[in-house]
């Protein structure tokens, strides 16, 4: 049986007044993306953290590839990738200067791995760090992650600061990452980003691992708030989408229709089909929404988290 | 008024710190001066008399005493010299963090965003600096009419109110011109270059008072116009057109610096050079120094380094012509020269040397030291520590590559200024011993790793406070020699002192059991602090 590249066990870091991480249990196998889900404050740093050996957790135990994340902290550095929550400043380095320096500590930096790299995400090297935007600072940080192909990656919200088009670039270079045989733990707060990318999702809430979920239930978690404005004179098709699949609380007020929609946008489009729709606008909502139609779902669950 | 409350709660622990390190010095000076200068009028002007020649050797770093034999003139000469540098450093540092350093960290564009003007932001950040530095200089007056009290004396309350104007009126002269300065510079090097200008308005002063070629020029410096007033002496009071002045040249660069607020863009100085285009580089940088640890951070920090060492050496060098100008005309005099050879065993130069050259440089590769501190706590707080931990090398291998840039540095300025303070001295005909002069140059690097070994310890602990609990120890260390022997105190409290430890090398060769000391306290530090470092969170 293969090694869990990341094993959690009642892992806990209690920061008082109910702030931290509480009891985390987690399995993450290898070749495996997993998605850390959380909203702002939830806890996925500190879990990140734990992982890294960068704090000590008040309880519990992690473990990557079987190595103890704090008794073996370099040996388990050896295997791992890591981009911060937050880059660092480097002041007037140069942002070849950072890799050769942090490059160094690992033996030395892979020069084609970066440069491919830095190509891909157009990444001009020869910049001084203060003068990267922040966008430049995470796609160095991802440089720093990949560049010694680690069998791990830990990232911590790391499609922060970057464009849509380079976010698609680096959820590309997760999964060739993963086809490679290398294991990513990514953090994030948006669900359509774990979607994306993730095959498994761990959503935590206030320190609590909620849920694990696939990408069948994520699907399922998933709803968007949609607006349809119809053109004058065109009567909403009102009963055709109180029917649709997944289409729910639909509201009508004048041309305007508003409604939630869950999974597929399929039933939707059909139930709309044949009107002259002006306008139409859909809002993903933040996690928090999602949390709370989640849990009145499953009250159950509302108590721990 | 939201940004002036704003900036006057950004800048508190600024006034507190200052305020209290005002407080005790007066105090403590004041206190000393009943310890020292006799009760009786005789005693006390016998007294006066050898501080005022004692006070020669010091004339490059503050005025000579007026009335030494009284309280007021004492503390004034003593405490008030000393509180023009040390408010000049604070509103330097102030002034340059509220402008570019704020600029940076977002909190400046926030504010602009809130719908302040550029001239309001400047106007509240001087308003706020000025309420501080009038409160660290009543700070200062309390202290000092405590530390009258206690010998059964008093003071004018017009006389201390004097002086705390006119230390507050060059605290913000030097916090407005600063704030002209960070106008002009970049964000990184703007504390550099108004620390250098200001050095330069303070050393112009100063040498102005030995070299007489710079007498025309003094009137460029707002540390002359500071001078000018003696509110604590008898007869003395506050000159009021210099102080003016000073409130002048501070408003006419507060303005010409809201002017270049407006007029530059955030995170730009006024005037910047165009940058030339070149094609992008995706290639990892191949110096081979990146390669090598503890190198690649000493080059990473050479920018620094080089000022440190050049300004060292460079003083060290004045330090010698100075001892020169000063020393000469003293032992013109047949009665102190016969006091001086008697004294001092025919060693007059180096004597003088090691006493006013190497006791300053103790308190520069201090400030070295507490200045790469600073580095390391900064590091754990804007994550790059993390990132370096992020790779396979263990915590106290950071501690110890820490300290190993850190002593390295040393060495380069002990070594650099050593030889030009050699070679300043041979051009000045003074006959130094070079074996002594090299000893008493590289013992400056345990006595500088004393601080840095101290600096780990905390910073494994504590990083958010370290600077400033190292900053008070380095100070609390400076003034228990400075003050233990006039407060008779015990003999063990005064070996306390990292300043003693250093010894008298250049004229007593190495204090053996001082540098075992010191070396033990750089072992026992490191030690403990790797200890630490492996046990605690880091970015706590």
């Amino acid at each position: 049986m293969a090694v869990a590249a990341i094993r959690t066990s009642k892992l806990s870091k209690d920061y008082g007044l109910g702030r931290g991480l509480f009891e985390l249990d987690l399995d993450v196998a290898p070749q495996e993306v997993f998605g850390f889900l959380g909203p702002n404050g939830a806890g996925k740093s500190t879990t990140i953290r734990c992982l890294m050996g960068l704090i000590r957790p008040s309880a519990g135990s992690a473990h990557i590839f079987g190595l103890d994340c704090i008794r073996d902290h370099v040996a388990v550095k050896r295997k791992v990738g890591y981009v911060p929550g937050e880059m660092p400043q480097f002041a007037s380095l140069r942002g070849s200067e950072v890799v050769a320096y942090l490059g160094a500590m690992r033996g030395g930096a892979d020069v084609k791995t970066v440069r491919s790299l830095a190509e891909r995400f157009n990444l001009d090297l020869s910049r001084r760090y203060r003068e990267y935007s922040s966008g430049n600072k995470q796609k160095l940080g991802i440089v720093l992650a990949f560049m010694h192909r680690p069998p791990l990656l830990i990232l911590d919200e790391p499609t922060a600061g970057l464009d849509p088009l380079n976010q698609r670039e680096f959820y590309d270079l997760v999964g060739e990452t993963r086809d490679d045989g290398a294991t990513v733990f990514l953090s994030s707060h948006i669900l359509s980003e774990v979607e994306r990318a993730c095959d498994r999702v761990g959503i935590i809430r206030s320190g609590h691992l909620v849920n694990i979920a696939d990408l069948d239930e994520l699907h399922r978690i998933r709803f968007h708030r949609v607006e349809i404005e119809f053109a004058p004179g065109d009567d909403p098709p009102v009963s055709a989408l109180r029917a649709a699949q997944g289409v729910e609380d639909v509201a009508v007020e004048d041309r305007l229709v508003t409604c939630t929609v869950r999974g597929s946008f399929e039933p939707l489009l059909d139930a709309i089909h044949g009107s002259t729709v002006t306008n139409l606008v859909s809002h993903e909502p933040s996690l928090e929404e999602i949390f709370l139609e989640y849990y009145k779902e499953n009250p159950a669950r509302a108590l721990t988290g | 008024m939201a940004a002036y409350l704003l900036a006057l709660r950004l800048g508190r622990w600024g006034a507190a710190g200052f305020g209290a390190i005002a407080f005790l010095v007066s105090l403590l000076q004041a206190a000393a001066f009943y310890q020292v200068a006799g009760h009786t009028p005789a005693e006390r002007q016998v007294f006066g008399r050898s501080m005022s020649l004692l006070a020669a050797q010091f004339t490059v770093i503050v005025p000579p005493p007026t009335h030494p034999e009284t309280v007021g003139g004492y503390v004034e000469w003593r405490a008030f010299g000393f509180f023009a540098i040390l408010f000049a450093i604070w509103a330097l540092t102030s002034a340059s963090g509220a402008v570019r350093g704020d600029e940076e960290r977002g909190i400046v564009p926030a504010i602009l965003a809130a719908g302040t003007s550029r001239l309001a932001l400047i106007a509240s950040r001087l308003a706020a600096f000025a309420t501080a530095a009038t409160i660290a200089s009543l700070a200062a007056i309390a202290g000092l009419l405590v530390g009258v009290a206690s010998g059964g004396e008093s003071i004018g309350s017009s006389a201390a109110l004097g002086a705390a104007v006119v230390l507050m009126a060059l605290a913000v002269c030097c916090y407005a011109l600063t704030l002209l300065v960070a106008q002009l510079s970049s964000a990184r090097g703007a504390t550099a270059v108004a620390g250098v200008i200001l050095l330069g308005l303070f050393l112009l002063n100063s040498f102005s008072r030995t070299f007489d070629g710079l007498v025309r020029w003094r009137w460029l410096s707002p540390f002359h116009y500071y001078e000018q007033s003696s509110p604590l002496v008898p007869g003395g009071g506050v000159d009021v057109s210099a102080t003016l002045t000073l409130f002048a040249i501070a408003a006419t660069a507060a303005v010409l610096a809201a002017l270049a607020f407006r007029f530059r863009d955030i995170g730009s100085p006024l005037f910047s050079l165009p940058v030339p285009s070149r094609p992008a580089s995706y290639e990892v940088s191949r110096t081979a120094v990146w390669r090598v640890p503890v190198l690649r951070d000493l080059y990473d920090r050479r920018i620094g380094l080089l000022a440190w060492t050049v300004g060292i050496s460079a003083l060290g060098a004045i330090f010698v012509v100075l001892t020169k100008n000063v020393v000469e005309p003293l032992l013109a005099i047949p009665g102190l020269a016969r006091y001086f050879t008697g004294f001092l065993n025919g060693d007059v130069f180096p004597s003088f040397l090691s006493y006013i050259w190497f006791g300053f440089a103790q308190l520069l590769m201090a400030g070295f030291a507490i200045t790469q501190v600073a580095r390391w706590s900064a590091e754990d707080s804007d994550g790059r520590l993390d990132l370096i931990l992020s790779n396979p090398v263990s915590r106290a291998r950071v501690v110890v590559e820490r300290v190993l840039v850190l002593a390295l540095g040393a060495l380069v300025i002990a070594a650099v200024s050593g030889v030009a303070v050699g070679v300043e001295a041979h051009n000045q005909g003074i006959d130094l011993d070079r074996g002594r002069l090299a000893e008493a140059s590289l013992l400056l690097v345990p006595f500088t790793l004393v601080f840095g070994a101290v600096g780990a310890l905390l910073a494994s602990r504590i990083p958010r406070a370290t600077v400033g609990l190292l900053g008070a120890l380095a100070f609390a260390s400076y003034l228990l020699v400075q003050l233990g022997p006039i407060f008779k105190l015990p003999t063990w409290v005064d070996d306390l002192s990292a300043f003693k430890l250093y010894g008298q090398p250049l004229t007593a060769g190495v204090d053996q059991t001082g540098l075992v000391i010191m070396l033990a306290i750089v072992v026992a530090g490191l030690t403990a602090a790797a200890m630490l470092m492996e046990r605690r969170d880091v970015g706590a």
